[in-house]
Parts: structure tokens; sequence; C-alpha cells
């Protein structure tokens, strides 16, 4: 038993650590440690610098433009690039869409899509939710209808992380009405210059404008865009679900945010024992956690497949998370700062996203407990 | 990055397993324990030792799945890592054989967990020692032949090897909840000779934080045994009881608190084993090894409490029956939490631990590598 890194890691980690140090544009690594809000061509800039590398897509098979990392490296990658203070990329294209293509989508669709997925040229949101369906998925209403050449899609799907950046969006649309509610649903890829595509701002309560509505009136969508095959899109998604890793929990993400908390306290000289004693307990945590991925990413690299033990990384880390941006709060107390709310106020999403908590508990009493 | 035990490990864990799971009630099995080697364990391998912290954990972890009530951490892993410290060969040969028994006999009436809150002094006496005051909470001190006892020579404190019969010394046991064996010691002016002095003048509390350390993560193990049977036999429970004409696992909210106490479960396990490991990548850093120890102790506190009151509330009112099993797992996890220092006494030491790694300050960045990362693989 053995929870080390190799020397070939530990060189690999020193490797990114100094690619990181040296290649991460200084303004964007401020905004990123001040918690603003970044734009889109401080993401573009970002992904062209990796892209550059061949570091961009470290989760895609090494003939599309992936890495061939072991899943350590990919966790050291993951871990370094947050400790250093660059912006996470987008998943929607790099990590969502891009393997579903990968898998399901024929030559054509990885030609014409794959290049500008890894470019950066083109940007993609993901079409899941709407008003009406959000933890029951499967009960969305888009409906694809066939007609000739092209499939027309009517619905609304809400909630869409950087729509208005969008230049594309993959969305689960009703292609069978009539067929049982996961049987009838298929991926389509929709370009969002479109002729009836509309992308409405939703403010959310820390003043940001990250997520949006996207309306879908007789929007008209080439066949050649449907993913693999019709009525088999809730299989995708599903694949999708499993296909995301240990990335949820942001730990790394959450060392840095106690390394601020502690900044904020030594600068402000708050000595205050309960607070203290309330961010040890929750550092205590993080280590419990931060080890409990390492055991997940040890089954990895020995073969497992991911799986329901994740449920446990995203309530623990998304609740961790949460934790700290509250500490953050009371540690200032009447002087909380203008960063400082807005991120308690944005973080409420964490625990709702990628799966709400309460669903990831059905998922781990199901799955694991067998309830 | 391998999270797999050796065959050798596995080997460890199973006949441990068949021991906690068969008959193991009130007699006194030390001699068993003995002959499987179970008192070998963490030993040099000159005196037939082997392995280390791992596999404490491998025995501690089914010991709690099986409830199994022995003075296993008292006497071989708290005295027994003492008495390596304390380079103690010819004694740690006779514990590993069985031969001879010892308990620790450090905390006293006001110290509230503090190993360094010693009274009880021992006066030299030309070659002798004359040791006078007050223990508490002595763990399995009945069956020991010899008490481990801190005492205080000079402003310093020291670790004598007093034996169990000695003149002067006075017993007063107590009914534990979990049935152990535990007593208040008093010595009144008991001596021994200066060859009693256990390692070096005055470097008693080292000595007695190395074993506490190493006995603490012997805990955490026990917890996470004590919790995964639990949880186990809630999950059971709640499959089979049926009320309003279907089994009570299907209720939200009750699949939802077990999916809880199967989270804190595993933060527990990640924990008593990042205790066992921190023990055997510290050795040359007491602070960092009192901060790995106390991070886990608080950790298993909070998970063994949450989990523990659950399992007894979703088992309703069977749950409070004392012939039923979960009463008795719940109290002896309760002891565990308490045992060698509480999440408060544990927490402190964290704070405390954290802020001497930072020279004092009070800024101190997690550790942001995982444990061992940045330490040479082991050959």
């Amino acid at each position: 038993m053995d929870l080390a890194f190799s020397p070939d890691e530990l060189a690999f980690r020193d490797e990114v650590r100094e690619f990181v140090a040296t290649r991460l544009p200084a303004d964007v690594r401020r905004k990123v440690q001040a918690g603003d809000h970044l734009v889109k061509d401080d993401y573009y800039r970002w992904h062209r610098i990796l892209h550059e590398k061949g570091w961009v897509a470290p989760g895609w098979p090494k003939e599309y433009g992936g890495t061939g990392w072991t899943p350590v490296q990919r966790h050291i990658f993951q871990e370094e690039t947050s400790y250093g203070w660059a912006p996470r990329l987008m998943p929607f294209g790099l990590q969502m869409v891009a393997p579903v293509i990968i898998e399901f989508g024929n030559d054509a669709q990885r030609a014409r899509y794959l290049p500008k997925i890894h470019s950066g040229e083109e940007f993609w949101c993901q079409g899941y939710s709407e008003p009406g369906a959000g933890s029951d998925l499967a009960s969305l209403a888009t409906r694809a209808e066939k007609h000739a050449g092209t499939y027309v899609i009517n619905g609304t799907k809400t909630w869409i992380t950087a729509a208005q950046w969008a230049d594309w969006i993959f969305v689960l649309a009703r292609t069978d009405p009539q067929a049982k509610k996961q049987e009838g649903i298929s991926f389509i890829l929709v370009d969002m210059r479109t002729p009836g595509v509309t992308v409405r701002p939703i403010e959310t309560i820390d003043g940001g404008k990250e997520i949006n509505e996207v309306h879908l009136e007789n929007v008209e969508v080439p066949v050649e865009n449907l993913v693999g095959r019709e009525g088999e899109g809730w299989t995708y998604a599903k694949f999708l679900l499993e296909h995301e890793r240990t990335g949820t929990a942001g730990i790394a993400g959450c060392h840095q945010q106690l390394e601020a908390l502690h900044e904020l306290i030594a600068q402000n000289k708050i000595d205050d024992q309960r607070l203290e004693e309330r961010i040890a307990q929750v550092e205590i945590e993080l280590e419990a956690l931060a080890f409990t991925e390492l055991r997940t990413l040890a089954a990895e690299s020995a073969g497992k497949r991911p799986g329901p033990e994740s449920s446990i990384l995203k309530i623990k880390g998304t609740e961790i998370q949460q934790a700290l941006s509250e500490l953050a709060l009371d540690a200032l107390g009447p002087y909380a700062e203008r960063h400082l709310a807005p991120r308690y106020f944005n973080y409420r999403k964490t625990s709702i996203y990628a799966g709400s908590n309460e669903i990831q508990k059905n998922i781990i009493a199901k799955r694991i407990l067998k309830l | 990055m391998d999270f797999t035990l050796t065959p050798e490990q596995l080997l460890i864990k199973d006949s441990v397993a068949r021991f906690a799971q068969g008959e193991h009630a009130g007699t006194d099995k030390w001699a068993q324990f003995a002959e499987l080697g179970w008192l070998a364990i963490g030993a040099p391998e000159e005196l037939g030792g082997f392995g280390g912290p791992l596999e404490t954990l491998l025995v501690m972890e089914q010991f709690g799945r099986g409830l199994v009530v022995s003075p296993y951490v008292a006497q071989a892993v708290f005295a027994g890592t003492i008495l390596r410290a304390a380079e103690r060969t010819e004694e740690l040969q006779r514990l590993v054989e069985g031969e001879e028994r010892f308990a620790v006999a450090y905390e006293e009436p006001h110290a509230r967990y503090d190993p360094a809150a010693v009274a009880t002094r021992a006066v030299r006496a030309g070659d002798d020692y004359v040791i006078t005051g007050e223990k508490v909470r002595v763990l399995d001190p009945s069956t020991a032949n010899t008490l481990i006892v801190s005492a205080r020579t000079g402003d310093e404190i020291s670790l004598f090897a007093v034996p169990a019969g000695a003149t002067g010394i006075a017993r007063e046991p107590y009914a534990a909840e979990d049935g152990g064996d535990v007593a208040n010691v008093r010595f009144e002016g008991v001596r021994v000779a200066s060859s009693a002095l256990l390692g070096p003048l005055g470097g008693g509390l080292a000595l007695l934080e190395r074993g506490l350390d190493h006995a603490t993560a012997a805990l955490c193990a026990e917890g996470l045994g004590l919790m995964s049977t639990m949880l186990e036999a809630t999950v059971e429970y709640t499959k089979q009881r049926q009320q309003f004409g279907v089994p009570i696992g299907s209720f939200q909210a009750l699949q939802h608190r077990m999916a809880e106490m199967f989270i804190e479960l595993e933060l527990a396990r990640s924990m008593a084993y990042r205790a066992a490991m921190t023990l055997d990548e510290q050795r040359a850093d007491p602070v960092a090894r009192r901060r790995g120890i106390s991070a886990a102790k608080v950790q298993i506190a909070k998970s063994g409490r949450f989990v523990g009151q659950n399992a007894i509330q979703l088992h309703g009112g069977i749950g409070m029956s004392e012939e039923y099993k979960v009463g008795h797992y719940f109290k002896r996890m309760s002891i565990v939490e308490r045992l060698l220092g509480d999440a408060g006494y544990h927490l402190d030491r964290y704070l405390a631990a954290r802020a001497a790694s930072h020279g004092g300050q009070t800024i101190a960045a997690p550790a942001r590598d995982p444990v061992g990362a940045s330490a040479p693989t082991r050959s």
C-alpha cells in the first residue's frame, strides 16, 4: 500500500507546475486569485496555450489529440493547474460533447467537430435542463421532429452556463413522444447561429449572468447533426455521467480557498479562537476527502472504472466549498468584502448542479448500499 | 498509486477476522495472541517482529468489527511502542512472547488527557527511585505484570517500569461501560531500582507521546471497524423491517440518512489509513506526526458519533435494547471516541501542531501533497 507519487510522477508534477507558473497570463492569474468573473477571452487565451502544448484534452484518446496520460497524471495536471490559479476550462466541449462524439458519433462528425473543440475555435454549451426537467431530466419536453432532411426543434433549455459565448449547443430532445420517457430521447448538435435560437441571460443572486435560458423555436437542424442513433440519447447522457471523474470534488480548489482564508485572517489580524476551530474542522474533513480521492485514483489506476464512489466526492466536496465560502464571510463579520458575499451566494449552486446532492445520496443508497 | 493489501497483510486480516467473528467474550486471549504472532507486530525483526502501523490497523479494524474486548491497544500497542522507542529489547522480547505484560499509567486526576500534566514524583534515593502520586484510568492494569509510569524527575518527566506487585501500589478498579479493565492507581512511596528507568532521564514525554500516537491510530482503526458493523447492521435491518407494507429501507429519509452514514464511514476509513501511514512516514517529525494523528482522531470521533447515533435511531425501539448488538457497539464507540484524547483535545493539538510547523504563525497553508507524495518512494 503506497499512495506516494513515483519519481516519474513527481517529475511530471514539477513540469506542470513550471508550465503553469511561466505560461499562465498574469492578468488571468490575478483575476482567478481575486475570485473575479472571467470573460470569454480569458478562458480562450489559456485554452490556446494548452492547445499549443498539446495538453488541452487529457481525457481524449491520443489519436484525436489526447495526451495519453495515466489517471494519476491526469489527477496531477488537474491539481497543479488549480494550485497555479489557472482557470478551469468549461467542460461542455472538451469533456462532455467530445467524448460522446468520439464514442458514439461517426467519422464525419469527429472530423468536423473535434479539431475546433481542441483548438478552442468553437465554444460549446450544454442543452440538458429545462424549466420542467431538472433532476428528472428524462421528463424533458423539447421536441425534435423529423421532416425530410432536417430536425425541427422546439423547446426551452435553462440554467445553461456560457450560452452567451457558445457557438454550438448539444441538445437532448425528444424524437419519439410515444416511447417510454428515457427511450424517446436523441442527442443532437445545434449551431447557436441557427435562426430560432434565442439566448436570454439569467441573473443570479451573486449578481452574475453566467447562466441563460435558450429558446428553440422551429430551429432547423440537418439530420447529420444527430449523434449515434435516434432514441439513444439517454444512454449517451448516462455515459457522460460515468465519464466525468473525480474532478467534481474540487479538492485543489478547496485548498486554494483555505489558503485565501488564512491570508485574509492574517492580513486583517483577526484573532478568533472559535473561527480557528471551525476552520480546523473543515480542514480536517478536507484532508479526509483528499485521501478518499486518492483511494479512488488508486482504484482507477488499477483498472477499475469510476463508479458511485464519486458521489461521495461530489457531496462532500461541495459541502466543503460552501463551508469555506461561509467561513470567509464570517471571518470579516460586518466588514465582509465585496468579493466574499458574491462568492458565498454563487456557491449555493454547487450542491444543486452536476446532480444535486440529494440525487447523489439516492445514488449511494441504491447503487452502493443496495437499498 | 496503490491502495491494496499484500498477500501477507490479507492473511493477517483474515486470521484476525476469523478470531473476531468467533466466540471471544470473557476469557483472556493473550496467550492466543502471542501464539498467532499478533504481539510481534511493529517489533524489530531481531525479535521475530514484523509489519507496523498498517498491520496494527488491520488487527484493530477486525477487533472493532467483532467488538473484541481485549488489552491489545493498551498492552501491545501503547506499551509496546514505548518499549520499542526506549530500546528496551529484553522487555520487548518478553512482551512479544507473551511472557510479561505491561500497562501504561500516565494520566492524572486533573490532566484532561495532557500527558505533560504530571504531578507524580520520582525522587532519587540512593540507587533507587521512590515514586509517589496518583494515576487515573489506567487501561488494562489487572493482567499487567509491570506498569509503565510517568513521573517528574526534577522539572522533566521520566518513565519507569514498576512491578505491578510492588509495595505501596493501591488499585481502585471501576466498571467501564464496555466491560473493560480500568483502574485508578495510587503510588505511595513505591521503590524501584534505577534500572527501572525507561529511556533517558527526563526524556519520558517524547516516549509517551510516541506511544500515544500509535495507540490513538489503533483506536481510529477500531472505530472504523465498529462503524462498519453498525452501518451494515442498520442497512440490513432496514431492508428486513417492514412498516406500512414496505421495507423501511425504501423510505427516502432513511436512505439519505444511511448515505450520510456511509460518507462518514468512508471519511473515517481514509483518516484511519492516513493515520497509519503518517506513523510510518513521519518517524522523524513528531510535529507532523502529531498533526496527522490528531486530525484522524477528530474525524473518527465525529464520524463515530454520527454513525453510532443514527444506527440506534434507524433501528427504532430495538436499538435501545441491551439485548441487541448495536447498542453495545455504540457504547464502545463512545468510549473509543474519548480514550487517550477526545475530539476537543485533539482539535487543540492539531491547531498547535499546524502552527508549530509554520514557525508559530497562524497562517498555515494546508498540505498540498497527498500523504507521502513528496517523500521518495520506499524500496
